[in-house]
């Protein structure tokens, strides 16, 4: 199964994440999620994006927190709305959100 | 009843809830009580942003133009313009490295007070001077 995974929130959640078994697994950061793609808490990056190479952040939520796309983690592709549902279309079978 | 000191703790990140956003206009809303009190009283908030309260501080937000609603930054500079005490903490900044410089202020609207990044003991301090302490 494809799964592309949304996170919207900074806590971390690698507990769920590890558990969850899929043929390609996409994380889709998204709201207050996008601070795992741009922020490194006590000067680590979050665990979060080691977790699958296909990370997504959404433009528009970066925008509003302040952050420019040079902020982002270079593992991390930074998608607007339009890319975003090309992503979910194209990339997954199946979406869920954690 | 002379002065009565609220504290407005921030805990929680800025934007998925209304919670943390609510912290900041009801410190705002000192302005407005003040109207309705008799002479020689006052309401002192402080607006306290510790924890994952820290996110969404920056500036050159655009809530404003993605999502047509009032940014943080904005509600931030309406206290900073208003005299109201706004602390950060020092220590969780550190944590999350997030530098002072990305902090607002609002000295383009006129306002001289600034944000006062303060270690968590001067926060501690302020709630332990506060009748009411208020956690968002």
């Amino acid at each position: 199964m494809n799964l592309g995974i949304f996170v919207s929130d900074y806590k971390l959640c690698v507990d769920t994440l590890d558990r969850i078994k899929a043929d390609k697994l996409g994380i889709i950061l998204v709201l207050n999620g996008v601070y795992h793609a741009v922020l490194k808490e006590d000067g680590k990056v979050s665990e979060l994006l080691s977790k699958t190479p296909n990370l997504y952040a959404l433009s528009e939520d970066l925008a509003t927190r302040g952050f420019s796309p040079d902020q982002v983690d270079s593992r991390v592709k930074v998608v607007d709305y339009s890319g975003l549902v090309d992503v979910i279309f194209n990339d997954f079978e199946k979406v869920a959100w954690i | 009843m002379g002065d009565v000191k609220c504290a407005f703790i921030v805990q929680r990140p800025q934007y998925k809830g209304e919670t943390s956003r609510l912290a900041m206009t009801h410190a705002l809303a000192y302005q407005t009580v003040e109207i309705l009190l008799e002479d020689g009283e006052t309401v002192t908030p402080t607006l306290c942003f510790v924890g994952e309260g820290v996110l969404g501080l920056s500036k050159g937000q655009k809530a404003m133009e993605m999502y047509g609603i009032t940014s943080s930054e904005s509600h931030i500079k309406n206290c900073l313009l208003v005299d109201l005490d706004v602390f950060v903490c020092k220590e969780d900044l550190e944590k999350f490295g997030i530098p002072e410089s990305t902090l607002p202020d609002a000295e383009d609207m006129g306002a001289e007070k600034q944000i006062r990044v303060v270690p968590f003991a001067e926060i501690q301090k302020a709630m332990e001077e506060a009748k009411h302490v208020l956690f968002f």
